[in-house]
């Protein structure tokens, strides 16, 4: 089952093309990566899903068309984006924080639930609970960011830059954790990644960026063996 | 189209359009009736006084809540010193100077503030300025105001009262224009330009925000004590109700139509301030103050480059209906005149992630 | 001693009706980062609306509550229609759309009602009691109680529901909130309702005192906007202490100094800030503000 389908959007600021035909598409409990250089239009293609930039193609999730819905809307619908920058609620606490991003359940219980589980998940967090959000480490507040998504129970996750600015092992904690998020939930992903190594550890399959416009995609493994990507994305 | 536009911006054209707009104005008083020459000059005096909000606000992007106060004090000095025998140009200079030096302190102290706070602080100079004027009566005439005359046409000159004041306030205006276009387009212009836009960007690039948020809030309020010189001359008598809240908002509400950051806007401006307030007075005085509101939203929400720039407006919607299929689209339209029709769009900052004040962002990197 | 208590509560009473203001302030300008001048004019119209059913023959107490949930849905459509426009773009410029709208409201109300100044009703009564020997208004002090009584609720409001985690939420990051799906813009709305509301309160109490004319909150919002400077933008107890500290202090030097006495006590405070603000920039309570390229 196909969860989300992209064909041949494009994306524009004012007069600037950014996205010009791009595809790809994440099956149900599934983890794709994008990767690319920067400016190739890897966080529009993410803006372009949650609503945020104007796009042109077409964009379908769980069957259904998406495009030109707001961001709050398209988060209603069961996508939960993760900006780049993180997007953190600086003047609110840690666990106001993750509570914003429960906002539109009800469960109370199964909330608190989550919550638990959100810093067990990120043990740091822990800690740090009472926290005002902006006093937190860069890590802290990428897994912060990651836990608020989270706690809305989305079908499918998108992730944008999670290592960026951070420490190697900050990072790699960062994605380890998220894995054991992927195994546990099943949440479906969308990740964004500059740092390929990285991507390749969480994703499936992933398609590469260049100007704009899909130029390879396949499994993980296939792409990890070819040169071209070798040569760009892994120093090899 | 294109050819009218070539032809404006060679250099001669405009030496001669100069001239003759010269001409006209030297000419005009003597050929005009008493009642046209002195709606003339009350568009000069708030003309000066739209001009020096300008630079402050239109071009430097600082609300200014509190121009008319400098406009009132500079009328206050002038007959102040007009009453006690001063040589007339020894009162203009000091009318504009210490509107100055008031201007500058309190600068001195808004300017350092970021943000809204020299709206906010400015709006209290009418709100304390009238009280004020009441107080000091040995100065100020207390409520019952003051009155001095000092321009009435000497003998000498052959003309009447309304011509030597329209020739009076053509010399301060035109010096006041002429000076301002000169400002805006040096480095000051670049430096005022350049804090609107991004006052930390600024600051990169060396410019110190807070400098020039003082120097443009000087020079207007320099410009102020100019109008209020101009003002005595003009109306001849002033009064704590010239420095009131309700005209601090007139004043402001003028540049805006008119239009802000463009030095002809000023004079438009200047002319919305006599035209229009009489207009709705003379239909209902209490209309007054709503149409001043609706008309202010309504240049902000369709207009917002104010009167000034209805001609650029109209030129880019008939190239958007009228050129459709037609080769002849090229060539902004925007020739020469640029300076006058400079547009003040509020500048769009992209995505609101900083709000603009009150949010401290500190993110620790992790160590390695 | 006895003239002082009085003056100090009396002063407390209008110093709650700044800080009444002033929070207002603070609130539109955490939701949406600008000032709104027409804060005052805003509370001034609903305080004639108050007025209106009043003359129909309603109790005092009813025509509040409809002037309450008028001031609420005006605020909220003034944001929606008028200012949600301007929010993104330079602050200046929002403040400009919100003068222009005071002049209207002002007008609006002089048009309506005209210049005169009109009786309103006292919501308590106009009687005295004693506190340590001085005579006391009791209206001052329920004004006060009821203002204090009604930031406290706001308070709660903001910390404690969920409602107001998530207007916290878009005030702090819009774009980010809207990702866990809060519907920013309804929000907003909201807090510039919850914002009006504050002033129109503060209005129908201290209309009785200051008699009903369009521009009854002139002085009042500058005031305001004195305590907002004072006690920082990032800090609603600071405003809250400030616009006291105003009230008291306006009218302990109105008294005590006959030099600057009734007329020119509304210098007090903007000498104060003058003073305050070469030392520190940022107000008394205010953090430092760092803002990103």
């Amino acid at each position: 089952m196909t969860l989300l389908e992209l064909t041949d959007v494009t994306a524009s600021y004012g007069p600037v093309q950014v996205l010009d035909g791009v595809s790809l598409s994440v099956p149900d409990g599934g983890s794709v990566g994008i990767l690319g250089a920067n400016g190739a239009g890897k966080t529009t293609t993410l803006r372009a899903i949650s609503g945020s930039v104007r796009t042109g193609g077409q964009i379908r999730f769980d069957g259904r068309d998406i495009r030109g819905r707001r961001p709050d809307q398209v988060a209603a619908l069961g996508i939960a984006h993760v900006p780049e920058g993180r997007g953190t609620l600086g003047q609110l606490s840690v666990r106001e924080n993750l509570m914003v991003g429960a906002y539109l359940r009800k469960d109370r219980k199964a909330i608190a639930g989550d919550l638990d589980y959100c810093l067990d998940l990120f043990p740091q967090l822990q800690d740090r609970v009472v926290s005002r959000a902006a006093a937190l480490s860069g890590g802290e507040q990428q897994m912060l960011a990651v836990g608020r998504a989270f706690m809305a129970k989305p079908k499918l996750l998108l992730l944008d830059e999670a290592s960026l600015g951070l420490a190697p092992s900050t990072a790699k904690a960062v994605y380890q954790a998220i894995r054991r998020l992927r195994l546990e939930s099943g949440i479906a992903m969308l990740v964004v990644e500059q740092n390929a190594n990285l991507a390749f550890s969480l994703v499936d399959t992933a398609t590469v960026l260049e100007t704009g416009r899909n130029v390879l995609t396949g499994t993980s493994a296939e792409l990890k063996g070819m040169d071209a990507i070798r040569r760009a994305y892994l120093g090899g | 189209m294109n050819a009218a536009a070539a032809t404006a911006r060679r250099p001669w054209v405009r030496i001669v359009l100069a001239a003759v707009v010269a001409i006209v104005l030297i000419v005009a008083p003597l050929a005009l009736p008493a009642f046209a020459n002195q709606t003339l000059v009350r568009i000069g005096v708030y003309a000066v006084a739209v001009l020096g909000l300008n630079i402050v606000m239109g071009y430097t992007g600082q609300v200014n809540l509190g121009q008319i106060f400098f406009v009132g004090l500079g009328a206050y000095v002038t007959a102040y010193g007009v009453n006690h025998g001063w040589n007339i140009l020894l009162v203009f200079v000091a009318a504009c100077a210490i509107a100055g030096v008031v201007g500058l302190l309190v600068a001195l102290a808004a300017a350092r503030l970021g943000g809204l706070a020299i709206a906010m602080v400015t709006i209290a100079l009418p709100i304390v300025g009238v009280p004020l004027a009441k107080r000091l009566s040995e100065f100020t005439g207390g409520s019952q105001g003051i009155s001095a005359r000092f321009t009435d046409a000497p003998d000498w000159s052959g003309l009447a009262n309304d011509q030597w004041q329209f020739y009076i306030v053509l010399v301060v205006t035109a010096g006041a224009f002429l000076l301002a276009r000169s400002l805006v387009r040096g480095k000051y212009g670049r430096a005022f330009a350049a804090v609107r836009e991004n006052e930390a960007v600024a600051a990169s690039m060396g410019i110190s925000p807070y400098r020039t948020k003082v120097l443009a809030f000087t020079i207007a309020s320099i410009f102020g004590g100019a109008s209020g010189f101009l003002y005595l001359a003009a109306v001849q008598y002033t009064s704590p109700e010239t420095l009131s809240f309700g005209h601090s908002i007139s004043l402001l509400a003028a540049m805006v139509i008119g239009g802000a950051g463009s030095i002809a806007g000023s004079l438009l401006g200047g002319a919305y301030y006599v035209f229009v307030p009489q207009l709705t007075n003379a239909i209902d005085p209490n209309l007054t103050t709503v149409s001043q509101g609706a008309i202010l939203l309504a240049v902000l929400f369709l207009l917002p480059g104010g009167l000034v720039s209805i001609p650029r407006v109209v030129r880019r919607l008939v190239r958007r209906t009228g050129t459709r299929g037609s080769a002849t689209t090229r060539g902004s339209t925007a020739g020469p005149a640029a300076d006058t029709t400079q547009q003040t769009a509020p500048a769009h900052h992209p995505v609101p992630d900083a709000a603009p004040e009150g949010h401290e962002q500190t993110e620790r990197q992790d160590g390695p | 001693m006895g003239t002082f208590i009085q003056l100090v509560v009396d002063g407390l009473a209008t110093g709650s009706i700044y800080a009444a203001l002033a929070l207002a302030i603070v609130l539109v300008n955490q939701a949406t980062g600008l000032i709104n001048f027409a804060q005052g004019g805003m509370a001034v119209l609903s305080a004639y609306i108050a007025y209106v059913f009043v003359q129909l023959g309603l109790p005092l107490i009813l025509a509040i509550l409809i002037s309450i949930v008028f001031s609420f849905l005006f605020g909220a459509l003034v944001e929606r229609f008028l200012i949600r426009r301007f929010e993104r773009g330079d602050p200046d410029t929002a403040v400009v759309v919100t003068i222009g709208l005071l002049t209207l409201v002002t007008g609006i109300s002089a048009v309506l009602w005209g210049y005169n100044n009109l009786g309103f009703p006292s919501l308590f009564p106009l009687t005295s009691v004693e506190i340590l020997g001085a005579v006391v208004s009791v209206r001052s002090l329920a004004t006060a109680v009821t203002i204090v009584v009604i930031m406290v609720v706001l308070q709660l409001l903001f910390l404690r529901t969920k409602l107001g985690l998530a207007l916290r939420a878009v005030a702090d990051n819009p774009a980010s909130a809207a990702f866990s799906g809060l519907p920013v813009g309804r929000l907003l709305m909201v807090g510039w309702g919850l914002a009006a509301t504050l002033g129109a309160i503060a209005g129908v109490l201290v209309a009785p005192q200051l008699t009903l004319t369009p521009g009854m909150l002139d002085t009042a919002l500058v005031y305001a906007l004195a305590a907002v400077i004072l006690g920082g933008l990032t800090s609603p107890i600071g405003c809250v202490v400030a616009a006291s500290a105003i009230g008291v202090l306006e009218n302990l030097v109105a008294v005590y100094i006959p030099l600057i006495g009734h007329d020119l006590k509304i210098a007090v405070p903007f000498a104060l800030i003058f003073v305050i603000l070469i030392v520190r920039p940022q107000g008394l309570f205010g953090r430092k503000v760092v803002v990103r390229v």
